[in-house]
């Protein structure tokens, strides 16, 4: 693990605890309860009632591929060996969007609309991804 | 009751430098020569700009767009408008809708609206600076994309573009359809960068990208610049070159949201901005001649076909596959080869090919019929979008 050469995500203070959730396999989103919304990338107010008041909540962690594309070229040096591989867009049933990868699945087997369910890859001892494989 | 701004204020000049790997320059360089041939072309003075509008393009984010000292570098005093502009691939046509408002109310009288970017680099390629060229670190959820290796426009826009495709049933070679169109145009325009045709073998074998967009999917970078000058009609018609006058304007925004209570990918806000523009116009969409529409991807022209209402959701692919839209076709498209094929000036690109048509000006590429031409401008990944009606007759 500790040869893990890719991009990693840099935690500050406002999203700690979500990455501390995937560290404990567990998909947090925000969730505002006056407006009984759910969301995520984290932002400090409810993008339907502009409320602030909010707390993190588990997600089920169930979805629907929202649509995917498999990326050949090679922006980062650490993607080479691995091109192509699969970007997605996961509509999670709470209702928001994820950018994330698919993981136990052949490419020709992906399509938009099959559901998912999240699977965590543990890259480092720090970081842990949520990602996606057939439900 | 005819709009009170419609066919009021007009584009009277037009500027395009080289475009391409045009290199030792910056953008301020660009943008200058942009306003210097602009202004030659409407036949007017230095000393009579009263208005600068600036958008810079990618150059901004890698350090040194061109922004509010270009005042000062074109040595303009006594501004009466002056702004930086940004919704992205719909600020050019943006910039001529505030333009003309602000001239229509005496605000100034002649208004220039510049484009300009310079992210190439003598030995570094296109992707580099539009990918992965940032050396600002994300943080927070932000530092997200990299990690799953997301990088760069391409990769919302094919990710769009396969959601429209599976939705659809659109077939990869509808894709191809538009880049081989467009190329055709792009032959006989002296300003493109990639003049040679190509067939749809061509498209096949060009490299992947990222799927489903192989390479000429994909607009091309380039250094250089666009500008306009927007003035009243009046003084329109007393400028060297013939005008474009400004029939209709609109813009619609979708934004982005990531959430199943919207649906973001297969739709833009082309329907929303032509409705306003083809109201203020008068005209409905039968009338229009020439498109001019904004093409980062081949997907692109679909989506907007299919949002101003030129057929129905899913039906682009069919519509441009008989060759309608390229040379010789019933509904010429992207007639100077488009961001495709000609240059990447964001949305400069068609409104610079726009106002040519409409004025008559676009040499061998001139559409015979050009009384209405429809400008498109989108930014964002179909976030933000702006319309524009030209037309060579007031009315």
């Amino acid at each position: 693990m500790s040869n893990y050469a890719k991009p990693l995500p840099v935690p500050n203070e406002d999203t700690q605890p979500w990455f501390d959730g995937c560290k404990q396999h567990k998909l947090l989103l925000q969730y505002f309860p006056s407006a009984d919304w759910w969301q995520f990338p984290y932002s400090e107010r409810c993008q339907e009632d502009w409320s602030t008041d909010w707390e993190w909540r588990e997600s089920k962690g169930e979805g629907t591929v929202y649509t995917w594309g498999l990326m050949h070229q090679v922006y980062h040096p650490s993607w080479g060996e691995e091109v192509p591989y699969v970007l997605a867009v996961v509509e999670l049933d709470e209702g928001p969007r994820m950018n994330t990868t698919l993981i136990n699945v052949e490419h020709d087997q992906i399509q938009c609309g099959m559901r998912v369910k999240v699977a965590f890859d543990d890259v480092t001892d720090e970081i842990t991804l949520p990602k996606f494989e057939p439900a | 009751m005819a709009d009170p701004i419609a066919g009021q204020t007009a584009i009277c000049g037009l500027g395009v430098t080289e475009m391409g790997k045009i290199y030792g320059h910056d953008s301020y360089w660009f943008a200058s020569e942009a306003i210097k041939l602009a202004v030659e072309d409407a036949g007017i003075d230095k000393k009579d700009i009263d208005g600068l509008l600036i958008n810079p393009g990618i150059t901004s984010f890698l350090g040194g767009g061109i922004s509010i000292p270009l005042q000062n570098h074109l040595g303009l005093r006594n501004l009466r408008l002056l702004n930086h502009m940004n919704s992205f691939g719909a600020t050019a046509i943006g910039m001529v809708h505030y333009a003309a408002m602000a001239v229509n109310h005496g605000m100034a009288n002649y208004v220039v609206c510049v484009f300009a970017d310079a992210p190439l680099q003598k030995g570094g390629s296109a992707g580099a600076a539009y990918g992965g060229g940032r050396n600002r670190g994300p943080e927070g959820m932000a530092s997200l994309g990299p990690a799953y290796g997301f990088y760069g426009a391409n990769t919302g826009y094919a990710l769009a573009a396969r959601r429209y495709m599976e939705t659809y049933g659109v077939e990869q070679e509808k894709l191809g359809n538009v880049a081989v169109a467009q190329r055709q145009w792009a032959t006989t325009n002296p300003h493109a960068t990639m003049r040679d045709p190509i067939t749809m073998e061509d498209y096949d074998n060009s490299r992947w990208i990222i799927e489903p967009f192989h390479l000429l999917d994909c607009c091309l970078v380039s250094n250089g610049a666009v500008a306009v000058i927007v003035t009243t009609a009046e003084r329109a018609q007393a400028a060297k070159s013939d005008p474009a006058y400004v029939l209709g304007m609109g813009q619609g925004h979708p934004g982005n949201l990531a959430h199943s209570s919207v649906e973001t990918m297969t739709t833009s806000g082309a329907t929303l901005a032509g409705e306003t523009a083809f109201n203020m116009a008068a005209i409905d969409r039968d009338a229009i001649d020439v498109c001019e529409f904004y093409d980062c991807y081949t997907y692109t022209v679909l989506r907007t076909l299919e949002d101003y209402g030129f057929c129905g959701k899913g039906e682009a692919g069919d519509f441009v596959a008989d060759g309608r839209t390229a040379p010789g076709g019933s509904f010429p498209l992207n007639t100077g080869g488009g961001q495709l094929s000609s240059f990447y000036m964001w949305g400069m690109t068609p409104v610079a090919e726009g106002v040519a048509q409409a004025r008559g000006s676009a040499g061998e590429r001139q559409v015979e019929k050009h009384d209405a031409v429809l400008i498109s401008g989108n930014g964002g990944t179909l976030d933000t979008h702006g319309t524009l009606i030209l037309s060579p007759r007031q009315n």
